[in-house]
C-alpha cells in the first residue's frame, strides 16, 4: 500500500474514534443519505455504520431536518466542530441537535453571504481558494452535466479538501468529459455512486495535513489515478457530491429537498455511451506501459553510466527467469509511477534478489485430487538392495552400480632400524641414508645450478651497464639492474650455502665410512656388504685456479660496491643526524643563555635546571669500508665451504661389494644375534576404513634387514575409502605377532590407476623399547660407539615400505573409480560438519593444490555462498597448514544461540529471576508473572537461602504410560476368573475388605481434587470433668502408686464429691475437632470417657501455589491437628421463672489434648492407620483422668502400663496420590570399594529374605555422598549442663538428655532440602541447623547414651504415624527400652501401646545387625544381637570390622544458652498470641486478667523443672487458693520453639478464643527455657476464666 | 515481590472453533481449553467450553461446523509460554459410549489479525492388539489423563537407556 494512503486511512480511523467525531461523521452520513434518497445502502459500507444508519433510513420523512444537517456538513470542512458536545438523544434528533444546527445555520448563511460576495470577485482566477461560487448551485440538481464546470470545482477540491482527497477528484477529473447526459437521467456517475457509495465518515484532514495538501496540487495526481484502488474510488465520487452540496445555497437545497417524492420515481433512459467514446475515456483512464525496451539512460540518474557489479568481480545472484517484455512493461510502469528511479538498480535493471527457487521441492507434492493419492500410493517394485553401513561416505546405490577396485602394490619393507642391528649395521644404515642424500643432492646438483645462474645474472648487469647499447630510459635500467644486483646478492648466499652443504654432507660420509671401517677393525668381522669407494677427479688445476680465483675477484667487488652503497647511505644519514643535533645544540644554547639572563634577573627564581644535556651525543661518521678486510673474509669463506682448486674433485660410491664374515668367524654374541634375526618374520596387515582385509604372508627377516612382499591387493570396495593402513608385524619364532607400527598410505587420485602408479616409500617408525641379550643394539635403549659409554645413541626401530596404490582399470577400460561427484557431496557435506578441518588429511580429500587450481581454473565465483565451503576449504589448504585446534567443541554454535552474554544475564535481574525459577530453586520454583521490567523487581527477592546440597541431584522426573494416558486394563485369565468368581459372591458382605484406589499423579491436580480423610473411630481414657471444688477444700496429696503417674488420686471422686453430679450425668462430653490448613471440621459429640465416633470428616487441601507437582506436595509444611474437646452444657438463666418455659443454655468446649501429624507423614504413608497417644497438657484445669478401676479392671491391668489418652484414627488422602519414587542413584562415595560391595551384597540379601523390613548400611551425608553408617554413631558428650542436674541419678539423666533431644525441631529431610532424598548430617550439624528429622534425633540420642555408658543402638524400623523411622534401642538394668527421640518418650519393649511396630535392623557403632527372626514386632522379638540366628550382622569373621573412622566430630562444643535472648523471646511471643487472640476475637471484647497471667506465669518454670509431671495437684490447689471465685479452663502447652508460626497454629487449634461468654476473661503466659546451643523450650499457658456468680 | 502495578501485556484472544473434519465420524462435541506458561494468568473470558453436538453436514463437504466462540483474554509479563488452544473431540462410538475422537493443540497466533488454523487431530493408541479389541469393545479408549497434556512438552525427553 501507498505509504500516503496509508496516512490518510490512520486519520479517518482516529476520527472514527473520538466520540464527537464520530457522532459528527454519523450526521454527514445522514445527510448524505438523505440527500439522495433513492439511493440503497451500498453492500460495502462498514457494518458499524450500516447500523447507525439504517435507523435513519426508517425515517426519511423529516425533510426538515436535513438541511440543517448539510450545512453543517459544510461546516466540518471549514471548522473543525469537535467543539461540540456529543448529543445523546435517542431519535439522534433531539432538541438539542435542533437547537444546534440552527445556530450552525445561521452562522453559516452568515459567513456564506460573506463568502459569496467575496468569491463572486474571484471567479477569474483560475484556483479559487476554500470557497465557492454560488454560480454553480444548479449542478445539484444535474449531477456531473457540465463537465467544464466540474473541471473547475475539482480543482477548488483540490485547493479545499485534505490531501486524503487528492485520490478522489484524481477520479473525478477522470470523469469529467463525459458526455451530456439528457435531463431526468441519473448522470453515469450518478449510476456510478449508486453501486459504489462508500459512507465512509468525512475525513477531516484539511486543517492538520496542509503540507499533504499543497503536494497534492502538484501533477502528481495522474500517478495517484493510477494507483487508486476501486472502494477509494467510490468515496472519491462521494465527495464530489458532497462538494457540489457544499457550494449550494441552503434555500435551493431546501427547495430541492420538498421535491424528494419527485426524485424517487424519476426515470431515465438507461445509460448509452459509445464505443469511441469509450475508448477516448478509457485512454484517458487507462496508462498502457508499452512493450518497447526502457533505454537505459532513462532508468538511472542523470549522466550516469550504468555499473555492472558482475563484471566487477562482485557475487550477483541469478535472477530469476522473467520474459522480456514483461520485464519491460515493469519497467515502464514503474518509470511512469515513480520518477525517482528507486526501483533500478547501478545496471539500469530492476532491483532483484536472487531467485529463491530451488531445484528440487522440500516438501511432498500435495495431492489435490483422489486420482492422483491413488496414483501416487501403487506399489513399486525395486528390487531390494543391501544395505551398505557406513558413515557418510557410502557410494549411494543411485550411483552405477558396481564394485570399485583399488590396488595395493606392496613390493617390500626396509628397516632403518632394527633391535636385532649391530654396530655396524647402525653405521651402515647411517652411510646409506647419507649415501642416498648424497645422491638425491647429486642429482639435482643444486649448487651449479645457482652457480650458473649467478654467471648469467652477471652477465646480465654487465650487458646492462654497458653504455653502447640503446636504452629506453635510463631509470628503468637503473631499477632492472638494481634488481639484478639484489637476485645476485641473493643467489650467492643460496650457492654458498648449498656448496657448504654439499662439503659437509661429504665430509660426513667420509667420517661415518671410517668410523666403520675402525668398528669392522675393533670387532674383527664384518657383518655387512656395504664398501665405500671414494673416486678421484683430477681436473686441469690451471683453469681451476683461475676460476676460483676469478670467482673470488667478481665476489669481493660486488661486496666492495655493496658496501660502498650502503657507506653512501649511512654517510646521509649521519649528515643529517649531525645537522639535527647542531640545531639543537644552537638552540639549547641560545635557551640557557635566555635563562641565564632570567636567572640574573630573577635570581631567587632559578629553582632547577629542566634541561639537562640529554641527546646532545654527537653522531659519529661511519667508518669506509676496507677492501682488504672484504678479501679477507671472501676468502676464508671460500676456504670454508667450497672446495679448493688444488684438490681433487671426490665422487664417493657406496657398493655392496664387500664380504660379510660367515658365522663360524664371529663370535659368539654377534652368532646369537644372526640367529636371532634368522628367527624373526615381518608381514604386513592391510587395512581399508579401519578393517582388515587382507594380509601378507609371513617372511623372514634377511640379514640386511629387507623383507620382499612382491604382493598386490586387490581391493573392491563399496565405499569411498577414508584411510587406508597398513599394520607391520612382527613375528619371533613361534611367538604371538606384536605390532610394530602403522603406516598410513594416501589414498590416491582419481587420476592415478594401475600400470601408471609409481613406487612410493612411506617411513615408519615404532616406539618399542626393545634389550637384546647380544650384539643387537636394542631399540628405543640408549647404546654408545665408544668403549667408555659416552656420546650415547638412542634408536628407534624404524623402516620404509615400498608401496604403490591405485585405481584397478576394468574390463573394458574403464577404471574403477567411484564417481567424482560422490566425492564431491562426500567432502563437501563433511566439512560442513566437522568443526575441525583435522580429518581432511586422512579422509578421502584428494590433492588440495589440484583442488585450488581447478577451481581457480574454472573461476569458480569466490563469493557465491554456494561455493563458500569449498572455498574456504582450499584457502585453508593453499595457505599452507591447515589449522588444527588442539580443542574439541561440544556444542560448537552455542555461542551463536545464547540469548544474551551471560554477563548481561546475570547483571538483569528479571533473566535472573527467570534462571532460578527454570532452574526450581524452592524460592521461586513456582513464581508467578515474573515482571516485565527490571525496575520493578526488588532486591530482596534475591535473598536465596543458602542451598545445604548444592551437590545434591535430582533426578527428572520421567512419565510413564500411565501417568499420560488412562487405558483399560486387558482381562487376563486370572482376573477374568476373579470377576467370574466375583458374581457369586455377596453383594454386601459382612466384612467388607478395603479395595486397591488408583494412585493419581499430580501432574494434573488443581484446587479442589485433592481432600484428605479423617476417620475418627474411638478413644480411650479421655480425661474427665472434675466437680467444682470450693476454694477452701484442700485436697491432699494421694499416693500415688508406681505405675500411675499422671493418674489422678482417685479421692476426687470419692462420693462426696460427686454430689454435685447428679446421677447418671455423663463425666465428659467429648468431641474431635479435625483443624487443616485453617479448615475445621468436627465431629458429633459422644458420651464417656471412652467414646466412639467412628465418623469420617473430609477436609480439602490446597497446596501452596496452587502447584501440584511432586516436589511443591513434598515440601508442604502443614499439620493435621486433631483436637479433642470437651462440650460443656451451661445452663444460662436470666430469670428463674423462665425455667419451665425455655432453656437457654451455652455450650462450652473445653480443650483436651490433641494429635499432630503432619501432612507430609500422610502424604508418605498413604494412609496412616493406628491408635495414637493423644497429647494431653500436663495439667489440665478441672479435668483428670477416671480411674474406673471396678469395671474395667481386667482391661486396665493391660493398660496401666502406660499412661495418657489414646485415639484411634485412620488418615487417607482421597485420591491416593503417588509420592515420588525416592532415588536410588549412585553417589560419589570416600568408602572403600570393597566396602561399598559388601554393603550391596548384604543389602540384597537382606532384601531377598524380608522385603519389608528396613535395612540400611550406607546413607548420603549432608554433601551428597554416601556414608557407612555405623560412622554415624560415636560416644558424644550431652551439655554439662543436662548432666549437672541428676547427678547420681543415671536414669533421669538419660531422661532429661532424651528431653533434650526431643526439645529440637523436627523438619522432614523432603521439606528443608527439597526433593525426596534422606540425607543424614553429623550431630554437630544437626545441632546447627537446629533442624532435622527422626534420623538425626535418634543418631544424637543414641550418642548421648553412649557417652553416658549405656548399651544403645539405632534402631530402624517402622512406627506410627511416622512410617520408616529410626528409634533408639537401650539396655537397662535386665530389660530393653525404645526411645522415641522426637518425643522424647520411652517404652518398654512390651509395652503395647509403643508407636514402634517393626524392627528392621540395629546399627551400633560397630556393626549393623538385621533383623532375621519371623516376627518383626517389637513385643515378640529378642534383641539379643549376639545369637547370629536371629540377627544377622554386617561385619562378621569373614569380613571384620575395618575400624572405620567416625564422621562426628570429637566433641560437641555448646554455647551456653543467652537467658536475656529467651526473656526478650519471651515476651515477643507472649505479646504476639495476646494479639493473635484478640484478632481471633473480632466481635468480642477480650479482657486479661493480669492477676491470674501472674499466676501462671510462676507456674510454668516448675513445670518445665518438673518435665511437666507430678505437678498437677500442687498446681490446682495453688489456682484454686487464687481464683476461687473463677470457673476456670485452661492448659499449658508445651513444644520445642523452631519459629513463631506453630506456636500460634497450636494455640489457635486449641480454641480457647471461641468462649464466646460475655464476661469472660483470658489468662495468658509464655515461658522460655533456654537449653544449651539455642534448644528452647517454650511452655505457653492459656486459660479462659469466668466468674461464678 | 514485585510492585504494586506491575507492568503486564494483553493477549485478547477471539475467535471460533469453526468446524471438523471427521471422515468416520459424525455427532461430535468438542472441548476447548488453554495451556499457557507461568506468567500468564487469563484476565477476562472463559477458559474452557464445551460444545454442542453437532451432526455432519448434508453436503459433500461433510463438515462437522460448531462455530463455537473463544472470547478470552490473558495478561502477561514475559512471551515464554505463550497459550496454546487445546481442543479434545469426543463422540459416540458404535454402542454409543462416549470416547475421545481427537486431541489436538496450537499455539494462539503470534500476530494480530484474523489466522486460521487446522489442527491435526490424534488419540492415543492402545498399547496391543488385546487392548485395542477390549477397549473397542468396552468402550473405553486410551485417554490422556489430561488433555492438557498433548500441550506440554513434560516427560516427552529421549528417555536414557
Amino acid at each position: 500500500m501507498n505509504p500516503r494512503e496509508e496516512k490518510v486511512k490512520i486519520i479517518t480511523e482516529e476520527f472514527i474514534e473520538n466520540d464527537e467525531d464520530a457522532d459528527m461523521g454519523r450526521q454527514n452520513k445522514n445527510s448524505k443519505v438523505r440527500r439522495q434518497p433513492r439511493k440503497k445502502q451500498p453492500p460495502t459500507a462498514v457494518p458499524k455504520e450500516m447500523v447507525s444508519e439504517k435507523s435513519h433510513l426508517g425515517n426519511p420523512q423529516e425533510p426538515v431536518q436535513e438541511e440543517p444537517k448539510t450545512r453543517l456538513l459544510s461546516m466540518t470542512v471549514r471548522r473543525g466542530p469537535r467543539s461540540l458536545p456529543p448529543i445523546p438523544s435517542t431519535s439522534r434528533t433531539g432538541f438539542a441537535e435542533f437547537s444546534m444546527r440552527g445556530r450552525m445555520r445561521e452562522k453559516l448563511q452568515a459567513a456564506r453571504s460573506k463568502a459569496e460576495s467575496a468569491l463572486l470577485q474571484e471567479i477569474p482566477t483560475p484556483r479559487p481558494r476554500r470557497l465557492r461560487s454560488p454560480s454553480k448551485k444548479e449542478l445539484e440538481t444535474e449531477f456531473g452535466t457540465e463537465p467544464g464546470k466540474e473541471v473547475e470545482r475539482t480543482q477548488q477540491e483540490v485547493d479545499s479538501q485534505s490531501y486524503s482527497r487528492v485520490k478522489f477528484h484524481d477520479s473525478a477529473r477522470k470523469i469529467k468529459p463525459k458526455p451530456q447526459v439528457p435531463p431526468g437521467f441519473p448522470s453515469a456517475e450518478e449510476a456510478y455512486n449508486f453501486f459504489t457509495f462508500n459512507f465512509d465518515p468525512e475525513p477531516e484532514g484539511s486543517e492538520e495535513k496542509p503540507k499533504a495538501r499543497h503536494r497534492a496540487g502538484t501533477n502528481q495526481e495522474e500517478e495517484e489515478g493510477e494507483e487508486e484502488e476501486p472502494p477509494a474510488q467510490g468515496g472519491g465520487k462521494e465527495m464530489d457530491e458532497e462538494e457540489l452540496l457544499n457550494g449550494d445555497d441552503a434555500e435551493d437545497l431546501l427547495l430541492g429537498l420538498d421535491h424528494v417524492a419527485d426524485d424517487f420515481v424519476a426515470v431515465r433512459p438507461a445509460d448509452y455511451e459509445s464505443i469511441h467514446d469509450r475508448l477516448q475515456i478509457e485512454r484517458e483512464m487507462l496508462f498502457i506501459p508499452s512493450r518497447q525496451t526502457v533505454p537505459t539512460y532513462k532508468k538511472l540518474p542523470e549522466n550516469v553510466q550504468p555499473r555492472f557489479l558482475e563484471d566487477e568481480g562482485l557475487y550477483t545472484g541469478v535472477r530469476p527467469e522473467v520474459a522480456r517484455t514483461n520485464q519491460n512493461i515493469m519497467e515502464n510502469r514503474l518509470l511512469m509511477q515513480d520518477p525517482e528511479r528507486r526501483w533500478f538498480g547501478d545496471d539500469g535493471r530492476i532491483l532483484a534478489l536472487p531467485n529463491p527457487i530451488k531445484p528440487f521441492p522440500s516438501r511432498p507434492p500435495v495431492l489435490t485430487q483422489e486420482q492422483s493419492i491413488k496414483a501416487e500410493l501403487e506399489t513399486l517394485y525395486k528390487k531390494a538392495v543391501k544395505y551398505v553401513h557406513s558413515s557418510q561416505h557410502v557410494i549411494r546405490s543411485g550411483d552405477p552400480p558396481g564394485n570399485f577396485q583399488l590396488d595395493i602394490d606392496i613390493s617390500g619393507l626396509i628397516f632403518t632400524h632394527h633391535p636385532c642391528f649391530s654396530r655396524e649395521h647402525v653405521l651402515a644404515a647411517k652411510l646409506a641414508q647419507l649415501y642416498d642424500q648424497y645422491l638425491a643432492r647429486h642429482q639435482r646438483n643444486k649448487a651449479k645450478f645457482l652457480t650458473d645462474k649467478l654467471q648469467a645474472l652477471r652477465n646480465a648487469v654487465q650487458t646492462g651497464l654497458d653504455p653502447e647499447k640503446p636504452h629506453q630510459s635510463l631509470d628503468t635500467i637503473q631499477k632492472t639492474i638494481n634488481e639484478y644486483k639484489s637476485e645476485i646478492r641473493q643467489t650467492r648466499k643460496f650457492r654458498d650455502a648449498e656448496q657448504e652443504k654439499d662439503r659437509t654432507l661429504l665430509k660426513t660420509i667420509i667420517k661415518v665410512w671410517k668410523e666403520m671401517k675402525s668398528l669392522r677393525e675393533f670387532q674383527r668381522f664384518t657383518n655387512t656388504p656395504l664398501k665405500l669407494v671414494l673416486r678421484k677427479e683430477k681436473a686441469d688445476q690451471k683453469a681451476d685456479e683461475e676460476a676460483y680465483e676469478a670467482e673470488i675477484q667478481a665476489e669481493i667487488s660486488e661486496l666492495l660496491e655493496e658496501h660502498t652503497e650502503e657507506y653512501a647511505q649511512k654517510m646521509e644519514e649521519y649528515r643529517t643526524s649531525l645537522h639535527q643535533w647542531k640545531a639543537r645544540r644552537k638552540a639549547q644554547r641560545a635557551k640557557k643563555k635566555k635563562r641565564k639572563q632570567a636567572a640574573e634577573e630573577h635570581p631567587g627564581d632559578e629553582i632547577a635546571e629542566p634541561y639537562p644535556e640529554e641527546d646532545l651525543v654527537k653522531p659519529s661518521p661511519p667508518e669506509p669500508t676496507d677492501r682488504a678486510v672484504i678479501e679477507q673474509e671472501v676468502r676464508e669463506r671460500a676456504a670454508q665451504s667450497r672446495r679448493r682448486p688444488w684438490e681433487p674433485t671426490l665422487v664417493p660410491e657406496l657398493s655392496l661389494a664387500g664380504s660379510v664374515t660367515p658365522n663360524d668367524q664371529c663370535p659368539r654374541a654377534e652368532v646369537w644375534r644372526r640367529e636371532d634375526v634368522k628367527k624373526r618374520s615381518v608381514y604386513l596387515k592391510v587395512l581399508f576404513n579401519n578393517k582388515e582385509v587382507s594380509r601378507t604372508v609371513s617372511r623372514p627377516l634377511g640379514a640386511d634387514f629387507r623383507v620382499h612382499f612382491g604382493q598386490i591387493f586387490n581391493l573392491q570396495i563399496v565405499n569411498w575409502p577414508e584411510s587406508l593402513t597398513l599394520q607391520v608385524y612382527e613375528t619371533i619364532g613361534h611367538s604371538n605377532p606384536t605390532l610394530l607400527a602403522e603406516v598410513f598410505l594416501p589414498i590416491p587420485e582419481t587420476t592415478v590407476v594401475t600400470g601408471r602408479a609409481p613406487t612410493e616409500e612411506v617411513e615408519f617408525s615404532s616406539n618399542q623399547h626393545v634389550t637384546l641379550d647380544h650384539e643387537g643394539v636394542g631399540s628405543g635403549v640408549p647404546f654408545s660407539f665408544e668403549a667408555d659409554g659416552s656420546n650415547q645413541l638412542t634408536l628407534m626401530t624404524s623402516g620404509k615400505v615400498s608401496h604403490s596404490v591405485a585405481w584397478a582399470i576394468g574390463e573394458n577400460g574403464i577404471p574403477l573409480i567411484p564417481p567424482l561427484s560422490q566425492q564431491n557431496i562426500g567432502f563437501r557435506s563433511a566439512l560442513k560438519k566437522a568443526d575441525a578441518i583435522s580429518s581432511i588429511g586422512t579422509s578421502g580429500l584428494t590433492d588440495m593444490k589440484k583442488l585450488a587450481k581447478w577451481a581457480a581454473e574454472s573461476k569458480l565465483d569466490p563469493n557465491d555462498p554456494n561455493n563458500a565451503p569449498l572455498m574456504q576449504l582450499i584457502s585453508v589448504a593453499t595457505s599452507g597448514e591447515s589449522y588444527v585446534p588442539d580443542f574439541f567443541r561440544l556444542e560448537q554454535l552455542q555461542q551463536e544461540f545464547n540469548f544474551v552474554s551471560d554477563q548481561e544475564l546475570n547483571r538483569s535481574k528479571r533473566f535472573r529471576l527467570l534462571h532460578l525459577r527454570s532452574q526450581e530453586v524452592p524460592e521461586f520454583r513456582n513464581y508467578k508473572q515474573v515482571p516485565v521490567y527490571d525496575r520493578e523487581i526488588m532486591e530482596k527477592v534475591f535473598q536465596v537461602r543458602e542451598s545445604v546440597i548444592n551437590r545434591f541431584l535430582i533426578a527428572k522426573q520421567y512419565f510413564l504410560l500411565a501417568d499420560m494416558i488412562v487405558e483399560e486394563e486387558v482381562p487376563n485369565i486370572s482376573i477374568l476368573g476373579l470377576s467370574l468368581f466375583k458374581l457369586a459372591e455377596q453383594k454386601r458382605p459382612l466384612r467388607p475388605r478395603r479395595k486397591g484406589r488408583k494412585k493419581v499423579t499430580a501432574q494434573n491436580l488443581s484446587d479442589g481434587d485433592i481432600k484428605l480423610l479423617v476417620n475418627i473411630v474411638r478413644a480411650y481414657d479421655i480425661p474427665v470433668r472434675k466437680p467444682a471444688v470450693s476454694k477452701f477444700q484442700q485436697l491432699s496429696r494421694s499416693s500415688r502408686m508406681f505405675s500411675e503417674k499422671h493418674a489422678a488420686s482417685p479421692s476426687t471422686y470419692s462420693p462426696t464429691h460427686n454430689a454435685d453430679y447428679p446421677l447418671g450425668q455423663v463425666l465428659v462430653r467429648p468431641f474431635v475437632e479435625v483443624s487443616f490448613q485453617r479448615t475445621v471440621c468436627h465431629t458429633t459429640t459422644a458420651e464417656g470417657p471412652n467414646p466412639s465416633w467412628n465418623e469420617e470428616l473430609e477436609l480439602p487441601f490446597r497446596a501452596p501455589n496452587g502447584d501440584y507437582s511432586t516436589a511443591s506436595l513434598q515440601s508442604v509444611k502443614d499439620v493435621v491437628f486433631i483436637n479433642i474437646f470437651d462440650e460443656v452444657l451451661h445452663e444460662v438463666l436470666e430469670d428463674d421463672r423462665e425455667r419451665g418455659s425455655g432453656i437457654h443454655t451455652r455450650i462450652e468446649r473445653h480443650w483436651l489434648g490433641c494429635v499432630k501429624i503432619p501432612f507430609s507423614t500422610i502424604y508418605f504413608q498413604a494412609r496412616i492407620d493406628g491408635t495414637f497417644k493423644i497429647d494431653i497438657p500436663p495439667v489440665l484445669l478441672g479435668y483428670s483422668k477416671e480411674q474406673n478401676m471396678i469395671l474395667e479392671r481386667g482391661f486396665d491391668s493391660v493398660r496401666s502400663l502406660s499412661e495418657g489418652s489414646y485415639i484411634t484414627l485412620f488418615i487417607t488422602i482421597e485420591p491416593q496420590l503417588v509420592p515420588g519414587e525416592s532415588i536410588r542413584e549412585k553417589f560419589e562415595s570416600q568408602e572403600d570399594e570393597k566396602l561399598l560391595q559388601a554393603t550391596e551384597k548384604f543389602q540384597a540379601e537382606c532384601a531377598l529374605k524380608f522385603p519389608n523390613r528396613q535395612c540400611l548400611t550406607t546413607v548420603i551425608d549432608i554433601s551428597g555422598k554416601t556414608v557407612f553408617i555405623t560412622r554415624y554413631l560415636k560416644p558424644l558428650n550431652p551439655p554439662q549442663e543436662l548432666l549437672n542436674v541428676y547427678p547420681n541419678n543415671l536414669q533421669a539423666t538419660a531422661e532429661l538428655v532424651a528431653r533434650y533431644v526431643s526439645l529440637i525441631p523436627f523438619l522432614p529431610d523432603t521439606v528443608s532440602f527439597g526433593g525426596i532424598c534422606d540425607l543424614w548430617s553429623t550431630s554437630d550439624q544437626f545441632l546447627d541447623l537446629l533442624a532435622g528429622d527422626e534420623e538425626e534425633h535418634a543418631v544424637l540420642l543414641c550418642n548421648y547414651f553412649l557417652s553416658l555408658g549405656k548399651k544403645a543402638w539405632l534402631l530402624m524400623g517402622n512406627a506410627i504415624p511416622e512410617g520408616p523411622t529410626a528409634y533408639v534401642l537401650t539396655w537397662e538394668q535386665g530389660r530393653y527400652l525404645i526411645w522415641n527421640p522426637c518425643s522424647g518418650h520411652f517404652y518398654g519393649q512390651f509395652d503395647t501401646f509403643c508407636p514402634l511396630k517393626n524392627v528392621g535392623c540395629l546399627i551400633g557403632p560397630d556393626n549393623i545387625w538385621f533383623n532375621i527372626q519371623r516376627y518383626d514386632s517389637p513385643l515378640r522379638i529378642n534383641f539379643d544381637v549376639t545369637r547370629p540366628k536371629l540377627w544377622k550382622s554386617f561385619f562378621s569373621r569373614s569380613l571384620p570390622y575395618p575400624g572405620l573412622s567416625s564422621v562426628q566430630p570429637e566433641e560437641l562444643i555448646y554455647q551456653r544458652s543467652d537467658k536475656a535472648a529467651a526473656a526478650e523471646l519471651q515476651d515477643r511471643i507472649e505479646k504476639i498470641l495476646k494479639e493473635k487472640i484478640m484478632d481471633w476475637r473480632p466481635r468480642h471484647l477480650t479482657r486479661w486478667n493480669r492477676y491470674c497471667t501472674s499466676t501462671l506465669r510462676h507456674f510454668l518454670p516448675l513445670l518445665e523443672k518438673s518435665q511437666g509431671e507430678d505437678v498437677e495437684d500442687d498446681h490446682r490447689a495453688e489456682l484454686l487458693k487464687q481464683l476461687g471465685d473463677y470457673r476456670f479452663s485452661g492448659f499449658p502447652l508445651h513444644m520445642p520453639y523452631s519459629e513463631v508460626k506453630p506456636l500460634i497454629d497450636a494455640v489457635y487449634s486449641t480454641g480457647v478464643h471461641n468462649i464466646d461468654v460475655p464476661n469472660v476473661e483470658f489468662a495468658l503466659a509464655v515461658y522460655i527455657h533456654p537449653y544449651p546451643k539455642n534448644v528452647l523450650s517454650v511452655w505457653i499457658y492459656v486459660a479462659s476464666l469466668i466468674r461464678n456468680r | 515481590m514485585a510492585t504494586a502495578s506491575p507492568s503486564v501485556f494483553l493477549l485478547m484472544v477471539n475467535g471460533q472453533v469453526e468446524s471438523a473434519q471427521f471422515p468416520e465420524y459424525d455427532d461430535l462435541y468438542c472441548k476447548y481449553c488453554f495451556v499457557y506458561g507461568q506468567d500468564w494468568a487469563p484476565t477476562a473470558g472463559l477458559e474452557e467450553g464445551i460444545s454442542q453436538i453437532t451432526s455432519k453436514s448434508q453436503d459433500v463437504r461433510q463438515a462437522l461446523v460448531w462455530n463455537f466462540p473463544i472470547d478470552v483474554t490473558f495478561k502477561s509479563t514475559n512471551p515464554y509460554g505463550w497459550p496454546q488452544i487445546v481442543l479434545s473431540v469426543y463422540g459416540p462410538d458404535m454402542f454409543g459410549n462416549d470416547v475421545v475422537r481427537g486431541y489436538g493443540a496450537v499455539h494462539v497466533p503470534f500476530s494480530p489479525g484474523r489466522h486460521k488454523r487446522t489442527i491435526p487431530m490424534f488419540v492415543p493408541e492402545s498399547t496391543s492388539k488385546l487392548q485395542k479389541f477390549t477397549s473397542w469393545f468396552m468402550g473405553r479408549r486410551p485417554e490422556y489423563t489430561d488433555p492438557k497434556v498433548v500441550a506440554q512438552g513434560e516427560g516427552r525427553e529421549a528417555q536414557p537407556g
